[in-house]
């Protein structure tokens, strides 16, 4: 067994090259993608990762879908929904001829039956509970309407985000069961969903998922066979493989990565706005939440809304996109990101945050920390600040790189600070226990805003919120937001609540992210950004491009959406990049130093001979 | 079980000799082989202990870590660790878990929710064949190295063998595995990119098929050199050194004075005193083998042992830590018990 192995292994690779190579793009389109993640789950009641949420989209499909424009709700499994006069109940009209892959009939059932099943709670409810708040009942009347009845209205619907399952499968699926029910193909059967591709290949935690398309899908065929995902446990060899053209798809690349992609002929990339932005946080009041007394050790200084306000203007976000985003980025300043503009709420010009040391530096004297004698400012009563401590978590550069900025502009403000790093996970558990002073992380935020406005509600501290920002005006807003249903209205709030949170400065929302991501645009086109323009192509809310990718010499006008990825584009190529030369010096050298080792053994055995 | 049996052989050849000695011998490695068995079994009990414990002092709530970013109540995360038994104490989880240890049960993992002993199933074949592979080369390769570099000590073979191996030891492997792949997997000019980027095997292979088993072969082939040549040094080094401290022996200079040839003296008197000290390095390395190769596995994104474990970390997810330290510490202790054995019937004079 060993020796055969180890026989296999010492083959010269050229020969196996012709025996294993990946089939020919002749007989089907194969479109391939470069995670550098994997897919915890594909039972969709247990995933978490992003990637999980892909695989879900391609094999099941939603009551509601989302826009390419701007993320708002689109019709998807239903065609039309319509809300009662006091919001109490929503009634959804679901498509017909809809077929899952083993050839049933999907109805209203199926659908009363999913939600069901995650109001049940338990394992069941702990991914998509959250999205029937408020909802006592689901009933399907007829075979095409589901019924939803509410105990108070509820803004966020109709968005749905949960993957329709069949209830001819999953009915025998106990709630004991469902813990570690993998929902992958079993015994060369592909998992039973309603969506644009089908599992064949898979398990939670592996390296490798194949899909095939759902030639019957509702909303028309996809224009390629295979979807697959290849994982990969570091970026270069990624890059490496795309260049190689081994994946057509690089998904979550570094920015540095993304420029040096741009040069390369056949591939296009970018750095696509996504929905979230990243935060200096304070510790804006850590209680415990049973008794309300402090905990932790808060700097008194960072508990001032004013002077949390003040350091607003000792932020120079502009150096920080060039100098740790890498141009990467956008300069931030609310929680809701450009992305969704409908509810964002944009400072006026004579409020917004501009890197300005002296007007900071004003705003802290009119709060009262002057300056003392030492050149460090004071406390109001005098007393000194001492040293804030700024705490960066170690996985991130961005993250530590964005607290030495902030620690020099604190010390030209006068106030000293010290640069701390944590692994993430000790860092929440410092969060938690209020042991700190500021920290920097960052959130994405759901098409509908509601989920990220309430982490900075008082309910939530000692939850998610890791502010422990509390201000009665800001729940009573959020609360009064989660029931309007005139979205005009709505949206109002939401754009209050952000003005509230910029005055009191829990959060000092420094940049909105970017996701680098390259494709073989010579041989696959037609991926049209989400939002749309400026938007990712991949990773989506929804999977359209699965859906409309397509071979490059078949894009035409890609069925018309101009934004798309078309046509080849053919940019020159930069020539033969560093590392090639690097890696060819080292060959050469390796050459060299095996020859001579050749050449010594010739020598010594010579001299044995003799 | 060829273990057991090597001792009853040898000490049936010497029986045959000196009677009443080889009763005594067979009756003192017996001993010798109980109690390191037996010193071997309470270690695995220890370390069963100190794994639960070890990884609950670990920063960090699963439910937390797993739940970032999305739209959960502080509900939704009591409701996961009920369902994950994380919810009662420490006492109680330490209990719930001998109990299923000894059933079999390893626990489900937090983060993929599939078995615990299903994912080391996995993981460890990976492992075995990455990691044993490059391990066996590199103890070949690194012997036959050793050997003929301290024979001709100072030589041009010496000098390039010991200076290759020194620079490929002091090599990062994450870094020598990346220039494979660029020079190997990509191609640089005139050298073609034969071998693939990463991963086990092709999208389109078919398990069981000769073709499946060629292509693994052709997936394995950069990272097992890249191990290979990492761990060569390991080898030559010490096989080296123990093979210059024999040259001086009387017994060589004897041999020679037979008459026998160069090669002869070599191959057959000093070699296997050299190589006592190399089979306790080889031993005990085998040992770490199930441990993974954490920075090769991740440049070529092969999902072994290494990296189950380290991914489980982040999270942290207890059952599959406990899990792959479970396999990684049992192999380094039996991989222990082997060496001691093994050299217990090799040097006579370790027995008492």
């Amino acid at each position: 067994m060993t020796a055969g192995l180890l026989a296999t292994t010492l083959v010269p690779g050229a020969a196996l090259t012709a025996a294993s190579a990946p089939a020919s793009a002749a007989d089907s389109t194969t479109f391939t993608v470069g995670l550098l993640n994997e897919a915890d789950s594909f039972n969709p009641f247990l995933g978490i990762e992003a990637e999980s949420y892909e695989m879900w989209g391609l094999t099941y499909d939603y009551m509601i879908h989302y826009s390419m424009k701007d993320m708002s709700p689109e019709p998807g499994l239903a065609t039309s929904w319509k809300t009662s006069d006091d919001g109490l109940t929503w009634t959804f009209d679901i498509r017909t001829g809809v077929k899952w892959s083993d050839g049933q009939d999907l109805t209203a059932e199926d659908i009363a039956f999913t939600y069901n099943r995650v109001l049940e709670g338990g394992p069941w409810g702990s991914t998509w509970g959250s999205y029937l708040t408020g909802v006592t009942k689901v009933a399907a009347p007829d075979a095409t309407h589901v019924v939803l009845t509410l105990k108070k209205p509820n803004a966020v619907l109709p968005l749905l985000p949960i993957p329709i399952v069949p209830e001819h499968v999953w009915k025998d699926v106990t709630t004991s069961q469902v813990k570690s029910y993998s929902a992958e193909p079993k015994d060369g059967q592909p998992v039973v969903g309603e969506g644009p591709f089908k599992l064949v290949e898979g398990t939670a935690g592996g390296s490798t998922y194949r899909f095939e398309a759902n030639k019957d899908y509702w909303g028309g065929a996809p224009h390629v066979d295979q979807v697959v995902f290849r994982v990969y446990k570091s970026e270069d060899p990624m890059v490496q493989a795309l260049i190689k053209g081994e994946i057509d798809f690089a998904e979550g690349i570094s920015p540095l990565q993304v420029k040096s992609l741009q040069g390369q002929s056949g591939i296009t990339a970018h750095n696509g706005d996504s929905p979230g932005f990243d935060e200096i946080a304070f510790n804006a009041g850590s209680v415990d939440t049973k008794t309300g007394k402090p905990i932790g050790d808060p700097n008194p200084a960072v508990l001032d809304p004013k002077f949390r306000h003040a350091l607003g203007f000792a932020i120079d976000r502009d150096q920080l996109i060039t100098k740790v985003y890498q141009g990467a980025g956008q300069p931030g300043d609310s929680i809701i990101p450009p992305a969704y503009s409908s509810y964002r709420w944009t400072p006026p010009a004579d409020q917004a945050f501009t890197f300005d040391l002296d007007k900071a530096g004003q705003l802290l004297d009119q709060a009262g920390y002057t300056m003392g004698s030492d050149g460090q400012r004071t406390m109001p009563d005098g007393s000194p600040i001492g040293t804030l401590r700024l705490d960066a978590r170690s996985s991130s550069d961005t993250s530590l790189n964005t607290m030495n900025y902030f620690k020099e502009w604190l010390d030209q403000l006068g106030i000293k600070s010290t640069v701390r790093t944590y692994e993430s996970s000790k860092l929440t558990d410092i969060i938690l226990q209020g042991d700190f002073d500021v920290f920097q992380w960052g959130w994405y935020v759901e098409p509908d805003p509601d989920s990220m406005l309430s982490y900075m509600t008082c309910g939530q501290r000692g939850g998610w919120s890791d502010s422990w920002y509390c201000n009665p005006q800001y729940d009573a807003l959020y609360q009064h937001q989660h029931e309007e249903t005139d979205q005009a209205k709505r949206e109002q709030e939401v754009k209050q609540m952000q003005q509230l949170l910029f005055a009191d400065s829990p959060y000092l929302v420094t940049a909105y992210n970017t996701i680098g991501e390259a494709v073989r645009s010579d041989r696959f086109a037609c991926f049209q950004p989400q939002p749309d323009p400026g938007g990712i192509w991949l990773i989506q809310y929804g999977v359209h491009n699965y859906i409309s990718a397509r071979p490059a010499d078949q894009a035409g006008n890609c069925d018309g959406v101009s934004s798309a990825i078309g046509a080849t584009a053919a940019s020159e190529s930069t020539g033969t990049s560093n590392t090639f030369w690097v890696g060819a010096g080292v060959v050469v050298v390796l050459l060299a130093g095996a020859g001579g080792v050749l050449a010594m053994r010739r020598r010594s055995s010579v001299g044995e001979r003799e | 079980m060829s273990l057991a049996a090597t001792p009853e052989s040898v000490t049936a050849a010497e029986s045959g000799a000196v009677a009443s000695a080889g009763r005594s011998r067979r009756r003192g490695y017996g001993r010798y082989v109980w109690a390191k068995v037996a010193g071997a079994c309470g270690s695995l009990l220890f370390m069963l202990v100190v794994n639960f414990f070890l990884f609950r002092v670990l920063p960090g709530d699963p439910a937390r870590t797993l739940g970032r970013g999305r739209f959960t109540t502080p509900e939704q995360l009591h409701a996961f660790d009920a369902t994950y038994g994380l919810d009662k104490s420490l006492p109680q989880q330490f209990l719930t878990f001998l109990q299923n240890t000894a059933t079999g049960d390893l626990g489900v993992s937090l983060k993929y929710r599939v078995p615990v002993s299903q994912l080391l199933m996995d993981r460890l074949g990976t492992t075995l064949l990455l990691v044993g592979v490059s391990t066996l080369l590199a103890t070949a390769i690194g012997v036959w190295l050793g050997i003929r570099g301290a024979w001709r000590r100072g030589g041009g073979f010496d000098k390039a063998s010991t200076g290759a191996s020194l620079t490929l030891y002091s090599m990062p492997e994450w870094w020598l595995g990346l220039l494979l792949i660029a020079v190997l997997a990509v191609g640089v000019g005139p050298v073609p990119g034969i071998f693939p980027t990463g991963g086990l095997h092709s999208i389109d292979a078919q398990p069981g098929t000769v073709s499946y088993l060629l292509d693994t072969a052709w997936h394995l082939t950069l990272p097992v050199i890249t191990l290979t040549l990492a761990y060569l040094a390991d080898y030559s080094l010490i096989m080296r050194s123990s093979l210059l401290d024999e040259l001086g022996q009387d017994y060589l200079t004897t041999a020679r004075a037979k008459g026998l040839r160069d090669i002869q003296v070599r191959n057959r008197h000093a070699v296997p005193n050299a190589l006592l000290p190399t089979t306790t390095v080889i031993a005990l390395n085998m040992g770490f083998v199930v441990a993974g190769a954490i920075t090769v596995e991740t440049v070529f994104s092969i999902p072994g042992l290494g990296l189950l474990g380290t991914e489980a970390l982040e999270v942290p997810d207890y059952w599959v830590l406990q899990g792959v330290f479970m396999v990684a510490s049992a192999g380094v202790i039996l991989a222990n018990l082997a060496a001691n054995l093994l050299y217990g019937l090799l040097d006579p004079r370790v027995r008492t």
